[in-house]
């Protein structure tokens, strides 16, 4: 369990953190979820002990990480943005100078070690030198890393950036195995990916919380108001003017023109999308505009943060 | 500690960075024996004298990357973030550096075996002069350790101890010089003591300068004074390179 109490972390005049509360639960996977330079790399550098914060606290399974640095640093695990990895190592070697650096006792570590290679699946690379692996197997050793001394708690800092979709699946399934015995923090400036692995979810924007929410209750939010692209043939002004008629829906944009398509973005104020996509098909049917494509946009950061905030001015 | 000593010893032959040293120590001791050997006056105390020039290049080599590699392969990380102290760490990145010379050594080992199977001389002074190698190996090693902390370029880190230990080499030089010049100033402008106030200020530079203060130990004369000059200078910059680590974590800009 971690408790994060009002930190603060004040670069010259810049304030990179003003005041982060929040805590994290056992077993829990939290979401840490910002545009970049939002201040999530510097929260935690702060938890991991990387850097101090100018004030605030942080307390890992009871530990200070100011006061009892030692303790507290054995029970996190961490993965920073650029793993900390020596190229010029094997992996096998590498681990087992973890293993020295996090204090592996010499009958516990063969049994840990293998635990860890069999976890996240590196077992053929293991006498290879890391320099010399993939990108996506760097990061899996990187995990690897985080995983030696057993730590209770897992910090993630955007573990699937520059890696192929299957790289990011297979990071993404491996995570949450290791969500069953840990208590993970992952950071990631992508929401997609976020829902799809975190029980709960701290949205933080210029250095500052902007939510705290489970899952369920952040797509609550964000249901009031969705997006659909609609690609049909057809006239674009005169079918954006009459799509604007529908009831439910707040706005039809015209985004795309050219000789065969027209792409229409029509934002629905509506609950009720179901509805106001039945209207639009049985409209367009009767103009004889045939539809292509009709898809919903899935919300960007940005529109989340603007719903996030403009729901709380309207509270 | 023995974790980060062990990584960074083997780490000298992970590169060429362990190779180039020993091949150049090898090399330049070798030379200076054998010029010794061809004249047959060997005389060990004046080999190791002589190789302790050559600190300005091998000191430099040996340390540029302790510090700065770590600092650019964002490794530097695992010092912060795992139980492991800072102190430490400085420590065994020390010991590696120092091991390393201890190495390089074997060379003039293995010529003492030669000059003593030949039924030369290896006296007292020439074990003064060991002692001082190993302590003056220590006091340079901090400067260049402290060198690879300010900064994450290799090459900077190299030429900052490079310099620092060309000036250490040159102060009495320096000393003289500016004996020289503040006693011309002095007296261009008609000041009474010139003289006597330009060879204190040659006689204070001088005081800091380890090589004559270590000069007796060839004799066989021992000064365990200057032992300790050299063991807190390099003290000191442990101390700074612990403090350049430390900062890194409160830094505010």
């Amino acid at each position: 369990m971690i408790e994060i109490n009002n930190l603060v972390k004040r670069y010259g005049d810049k304030k990179a953190v003003r005041g982060i509360s929040f805590t994290v639960n056992d077993d829990e996977v939290l979401g840490f979820l910002g545009p970049n330079g939002a201040g999530k790399t510097t929260t935690m550098n702060i938890i991991t002990g990387y850097l101090s914060s100018t004030s605030g606290s942080v307390k890992v399974n009871g530990h200070d990480i100011l006061e009892e640095p030692e303790l507290a640093k054995k029970e996190i695990g961490y993965l920073p943005e650029n793993p900390p990895l020596y190229t010029d190592m094997t992996v096998k070697e590498y681990l087992n100078y973890i293993c020295d650096l996090k204090g592996v006792s010499k009958d516990k570590r063969k049994r840990q070690l293998e635990n860890i290679v069999a976890m996240v699946k590196i077992s053929d690379v293991y006498d290879r030198l890391i320099g010399n692996l993939s990108k996506g197997y760097k990061q899996r050793v990187g995990i690897a890393q985080a995983l030696v001394g057993n730590p209770s708690i897992l910090i993630l800092d955007e573990p699937t950036v520059g890696l192929d979709p299957t790289q990011i699946i297979e990071i993404r399934r491996l995570i949450k195995s290791l969500a069953k015995s840990h208590s993970v923090i992952i950071s990631s400036h992508i929401l997609s990916e976020i829902q799809e692995i975190a029980d709960r979810v701290v949205i933080i924007n210029n250095g500052k919380i902007a939510a705290i929410d489970t899952l369920t209750d952040l797509s609550k939010r964000l249901s009031g108001q969705s997006k659909f692209l609609l690609t049909f043939a057809g006239p674009a002004k005169d079918i954006a003017t009459k799509i604007r008629t529908i009831n439910g829906v707040s706005a039809a944009v015209v985004r795309v023109v050219d000789s065969k398509f027209t792409q229409i973005e029509i934002t629905v104020g509506s609950a009720d999308t179901t509805r106001v996509r039945t209207d639009i098909f049985f409209m367009m049917a009767s103009l004889g505009c045939p539809i292509i494509e009709l898809r919903s946009l899935d919300p960007t950061l940005e529109e989340v943060f603007l719903s996030i905030t403009s729901g709380k001015a309207k509270g | 500690m023995t974790a980060i000593f062990k990584r960074e010893f083997l780490s000298f032959f992970r590169s060429p960075v362990g190779y180039v040293a020993i091949a150049l120590f090898s090399f330049l001791s070798g030379f200076i024996f054998y010029s010794q050997f061809s004249n047959h006056i060997v005389n060990i105390g004046s080999e190791v004298i002589s190789l302790r020039e050559f600190f300005v290049i091998l000191v430099p080599i040996v340390t540029m990357g302790l510090l700065s590699e770590d600092k650019k392969r964002g490794t530097d990380i695992l010092y912060y973030t795992t139980p492991v102290s800072l102190f430490n760490v400085v420590i065994g990145k020390l010991l590696a550096a120092f091991a390393l010379f201890a190495v390089m050594f074997i060379n003039v080992i293995i010529h003492i075996i030669v000059t003593l199977c030949c039924g030369g001389m290896f006296g007292v002074g020439a074990i003064g002069t060991i002692i001082v190698f190993f302590f003056m190996a220590f006091m340079f090693i901090s400067m260049g350790l402290f060198a690879s902390a300010i900064t994450d370029n290799q090459i900077v880190s190299a030429i900052v101890s490079f310099i620092m230990i060309l000036v250490t080499q040159l102060l009495s030089r320096f000393g003289e010089y500016a004996g020289t010049a503040v006693t011309s100033v002095l007296s261009s402008i008609k000041v009474g003591s010139a003289v006597s106030i330009g060879n204190g200020i040659n006689s204070i530079i001088r005081w800091f300068d380890p090589f004559l203060k270590t000069q007796d130990f060839r004799l066989g004369i021992f000064s365990v004074s200057a032992l300790f000059f050299l063991v807190s200078i390099g003290l000191l910059f442990l101390y700074l390179t612990f403090r350049v680590l430390d900062k890194k974590r409160w830094s505010q800009s």
